[in-house]
């Protein structure tokens, strides 16, 4: 990639101090020789970098590249940033990286205004009152030794979202060292369930899919290419897997009540009844008729007509499925989010494995995947089964401190837990924050974190590819603000504080970091180089790259044990089913404040800056319901109010209301935007995991007389070509992909 | 310069694009979308707003239609009546076409846009007057006019956020219009290094930020003068031809199997980015 200004492009061309005058133009040039005019020499000049001291790879005008790791989410892909005048501009995909290979979602690449973002907490705030009001750092970590001083262990708590790499050993260490077991991890969008029924059928807890050697993806609801698991590394093999090979293309299926942009993206996308996907999936097994012994038994009396009944898929489709899948081997069957989160999750991921494994795709496209070699830097991960047992502790008021890092239940916990409620009960609350988002405003004592483009960290993705391995954040500029600190200089601080002698060699967490990148350097690939050169060579790449070990894949899907549930009765009062819509660009909402994602149309609908009620059509015609109407949407255990968009992606008995927006704290650019869907969710969890059901919560709707214009980025004709050939499409039959460039 | 001044020389003041007698040589910048690897995920339009210091307008202006993002991804259903889009969504990224007899450039009272040597519709942003003549001459309404002085404006560009603004691009005050430049500052860039080595510009050297950041791949740039390059290997294999109005495709008998085009050929605009049709499996 060629910089407007690289260094490689300097070297051979150095700049004479003639060009240079050419380029600042007469204007520029008279008021800087001449100082004369409104400007003077002495305006501004606390902002003027000294070029005099600067590094000497910084050059005006010229950029340069570090390489990082995307904090967004923790996909784990690598960026590039492109820094020039001491400031980041732009985040770029690493090429070196097996996972991104270069690439960047519009999520990742937001980066930038997370870090620039002009409502981050900018100072320690202990609360007074209603008040935050500044502290010192010494100030607050005195205040955090106190109120730790006589608490026992299993009074204090620890609630963080994912964490990784050596982060998480530290917090380990000082978790271990207050003595208690408490540490909860909490994602509100995680495939929680699937993990589990991974364990079951393949005995990992994601394997590695390979899209790129499957001649058929039939996805239950899996959103691989928008917000599934690592949507950047998935796009590139759906890539590779609609061209596939002479020209025999990937073909995908896609069933789900509500449509994802991986949906959108289907040959076949199939409106199944909410929670039947299970169904579904043993009909075609049935359909398929290759199956034998216990599985035969099982799904002998999922018959079409049975099937077709239950699901609302014609009979005549679910043949065409099963004929495509026994002609085109191998194919690749996912559970994803629309199949997991029902009470019957569990069984409905069970029953789609079990699919996987009669088609014989284990071990051809569900691969083992590599093992870290470092297990203590393994993501800690968690859904909300964990937020769960903290929310019950919290409500027994079990708990006198509690730390909070990376995670906003205030805002993301189904509104049946009263989560807010319930954290009023902890003695002494400790958040740990970017912005006084609901959560932190809650807090007692908010301490203000560095952003991604500004600490140290290293991060161990889930989700591996080729091989495995450790990502290096770095800062790419210095600190915006001088009081923020990075997380593990925090905890570095307070593990001191009970382990001093252990501890006090470490400076700060950069030397943590590289003493302990150091010590295992043989491990790392740096064995026979010395140090220095080492750490360099680590810090340019940002990505160590490991051989793990690739087992094979030991469990097997098995009929034992799997039941699926009669359908569900209908409900009077509540005849709808809730659907969440995680998107992209938004997911659990952390990110709402950057101003990028809220402009960034949603692909399906289009709508910006706003929430949105998905109704079918057909529904909305039956209930007198037209586009932009505000309707009441209320489920047992509370109500919102938004605009309805008339949608036909979804179930007649569905609707979807996005989560990520209606913050009622956070910034500028997420406060007031919209309606939150977390607060109308009800308790229900899968049986056998104890994970919440996000899609169990029933509603009705009501009109609510008011109207207002949809804000979209679609224009009058709405989806319609108005018979012009704009996006134009073309079946198989008609083209010849074997002869494409 | 009076009209008849203007009649009789008609064929100095207004080039036909594509020309014959000034053909594109070294370079002729375009593109080719892949609409069937496209999966509408809009990674390239933020990676637009974040090269091209484009401003966020904020929900009320976004309802006035004073959006600016350059690029957007069309979203589009059958247009038959059926129950659900069971054979999924169109998607399809929408910027300036770079039209080589672009229908904007004759309208503009100024010649603020006109049309460069390497075969991009430019705009000058400082000689713009605001008439915005060439934004309702556009059929692809890819024009974006700043109504707005956005730089200034607290709320789309706070201090902290003016940090991250591109120092290669210009920021556009109110009263001007700005579109899509195929990413021209890192064209420029390119070309002067390559330039100063005495070579052009190689393939793969120079990526506009749409197409870098898309996670599919879906989206190829480059010279379309040089064979080598992959973009005119791409409209070669569509037999997609720069200055005709009739591509093979359409002669039914010559063109099966093809599926690149352009979008309203018949206009004869003769844009610079081609197309390539979803593909739907037949079998399901």
């Amino acid at each position: 990639m060629i910089d407007s200004g690289s260094v490689k492009q300097l070297a051979g061309h150095p700049f004479d101090r003639r060009d240079f005058l050419k380029v600042l133009g007469w204007s520029g040039a008279a008021v800087a020789l001449s100082g004369c005019g409104n400007t003077s020499i002495e305006d501004g000049k606390e902002t003027v970098v000294s070029y005099v001291e600067a590094n000497d790879y910084m050059v005006p005008g010229i950029g340069v590249y570090y390489n990082s790791t995307c904090a967004q989410c923790d996909a784990g892909c690598s960026i590039n940033g492109r820094v020039r005048e001491g400031r980041v501009l732009k985040l770029e995909g690493n090429p070196d990286s097996a996972i991104n290979k270069g690439k960047l979602c519009g999520l990742g690449q937001a980066g930038v205004q997370h870090h620039y973002n002009p409502d981050r907490v900018r100072e320690p705030l202990l609360r007074n009152g209603n008040k935050g009001e500044t502290i010192s750092w010494d100030k607050a970590y005195a205040l955090i030794a106190e109120k730790l001083s006589g608490v026992k262990g299993e009074e204090i708590a620890f609630l963080s979202g994912g964490v990784s790499g050596h982060l998480k050993a530290l917090l380990g260490n000082y978790l271990d060292s207050l003595g208690t077991k408490n540490h909860f991890v909490y994602e509100a969008v995680a495939p929680g369930v699937v993990r589990a029924a991974n364990v079951k059928a393949y005995g990992v807890e994601m394997p590695r899919y390979r899209f790129d050697k499957a001649q058929v993806v039939l996805s239950f609801g899996a959103d691989f290419l928008g917000s599934w698991v690592s949507p950047v590394h998935f796009s590139q093999q759906y890539a590779q897997f609609r061209k596939g090979v002479n020209g025999q293309r990937g073909v995908l299926v896609q069933v789900e009540s509500k449509m994802t942009l991986t949906g959108a993206n289907a040959d076949r996308w199939l409106a199944v009844k909410p929670g039947t996907e299970g169904v579904l999936a043993l009909g075609i097994i049935n359909a398929l008729g290759i199956a034998t012994g216990e599985v035969a038994e099982l799904v002998k009396g999922y018959d079409r007509a049975r099937v077709s009944s239950e699901t609302g898929v014609a009979p005549g489709q679910i043949d065409k499925i099963a004929a495509l899948l026994k002609l085109r081997s191998p194919s690749l069957v996912l559970a994803g989010s629309a199949a997991e989160g029902y009470a019957h999750g569990s069984q409905n991921a069970a029953a789609i494995h079990l699919l996987n494994q009669v088609l014989g795709n284990v071990g051809k496209t569900v691969e083992a995947p590599v093992s870290v070699p470092f297990p203590q830097m393994a993501p800690a991960k968690g859904n909300t089964a964990a937020l769960k047992t903290l929310n019950d502790g919290l409500a027994a008021g079990k708990y006198k401190v509690l730390f909070n890092f990376a995670a906003n239940p205030v805002f993301t916990a189904p509104g049946a837990f009263k989560f807010k409620d319930n954290l009023a009960k902890a003695g002494f609350k400790v958040a740990f924050a970017h912005y006084l988002d609901e959560t932190a405003l809650q807090a007692d004592l908010v301490l203000p974190l560095d952003s991604a483009m500004e600490d140290w960290g290293t991060q161990v993705p889930e989700y591996m590819t080729e091989g495995a391995q450790i990502n290096i954040q770095q800062p790419l500029m210095e600190r915006l603000h001088a009081n923020t600190r990075g997380m593990g200089d925090i905890v570095l601080t307070l593990i001191k504080q009970r382990r001093a002698d252990e501890y006090k060699a470490f400076e700060d967490y950069y030397a943590y970091l590289r003493g302990a990148m150091l010590q295992n350097k043989g491990a790392l690939g740096g064995g026979g180089v010395d140090d220095d050169t080492f750490w360099n060579e680590t810090l340019t790449q940002g990505i160590v790259k490991l051989a793990g070990s690739t087992g094979t894949l030991t469990a097997h899907a098995a009929a034992a044990g799997l039941t699926l549930p009669a359908p569900a009765a209908s409900d009077e009062q509540y005849p709808l089913h809730l659907i969440p819509g995680v998107t992209a660009s938004l997911r659990d909402g952390r990110h709402t404040n950057q101003p990028w994602l809220q402009e960034s149309p949603d692909p399906l609908t289009t709508i910006v800056w706003d929430s949105w009620v998905e109704v079918h059509p057909k529904k909305a015609t039956e209930l007198g319901i037209v586009e932009g109407d505000i309707v009441e949407v209320t489920s047992k255990t509370g109500s919102v109010k938004a605009q309805v968009y008339l949608f036909p992606g979804i179930h007649p008995e569905a609707i979807s209301i996005p989560v990520g927006r209606g913050h009622d704290a956070m910034g500028r650019y997420a406060k007031g935007y919209g309606v939150n869907p977390f607060q109308i969710m009800d308790a229900v969890f899968d049986a056998a995991t104890g994970e919440l059901a996000m899609h169990e919560t029933r509603v009705n709707i009501k009109k609510t007389g008011q109207r207002v214009l949809v804000v979209k980025d679609e224009g009058s004709a709405g989806a319609l070509q108005m018979g012009r050939k704009i996006a134009a499409r073309v079946s198989t039959d008609q083209v010849d992909l074997s002869k494409e460039v | 310069m009076s009209v008849s001044n203007l009649l009789e020389n008609w064929s100095q003041v207004r080039h036909e694009h594509p020309v014959n007698d000034k053909p594109h040589d070294p370079y002729k910048w375009a593109m080719a979308i892949d609409l069937d690897a496209c999966t509408g995920c809009n990674a390239c339009s933020v990676a637009c707003y974040a090269e091209n210091n484009i401003p966020v307008v904020g929900k009320e202006r976004f309802q006035h239609g004073q959006q600016m993002h350059w690029l957007r991804v069309e979203r589009y259903w059958e247009e038959d009546s059926r129950e659900f889009p069971d054979q999924g969504f169109q998607f399809l990224p929408m910027m300036c076409q770079q039209c080589e007899a672009a229908p904007c450039e004759t309208v503009c009272p100024v010649a603020a846009t006109n049309h460069t040597a390497d075969g991009l519709n430019s705009q000058i942003y400082n000689r713009c007057i605001g008439s915005r003549y060439c934004s309702a001459n556009c059929p692809f309404k890819v024009r974006y006019f700043n109504w707005y002085d956005y730089p200034t404006d607290e709320m789309v560009w706070p201090a902290e956020m003016t940090q991250q603004m591109n120092p290669d691009v210009s920021v556009r005050s109110k009263g001007v219009m700005e579109k899509c430049t195929f990413c021209v500052q890192r064209l420029s860039a390119a070309k002067v290094v390559a330039k100063g080595e005495g070579r052009i510009v190689r393939e793969g050297e120079v990526q506009t930020a749409c197409q870098q950041s898309c996670p599919t791949g879906a989206i190829s740039f480059g010279n379309l003068v040089n064979p080598e390059s992959r973009v005119h290997k791409q409209w070669a294999a569509q037999q997609v031809v720069l200055d005709a109005d009739k591509q093979a495709k359409d002669e039914k008998e010559e063109g099966p199997g093809l599926r690149g085009y352009r979008i309203l050929e018949e206009l004869r605009a003769y844009p610079s980015v081609m197309y390539l049709e979803r593909v739907r499996e037949s079998a399901v």
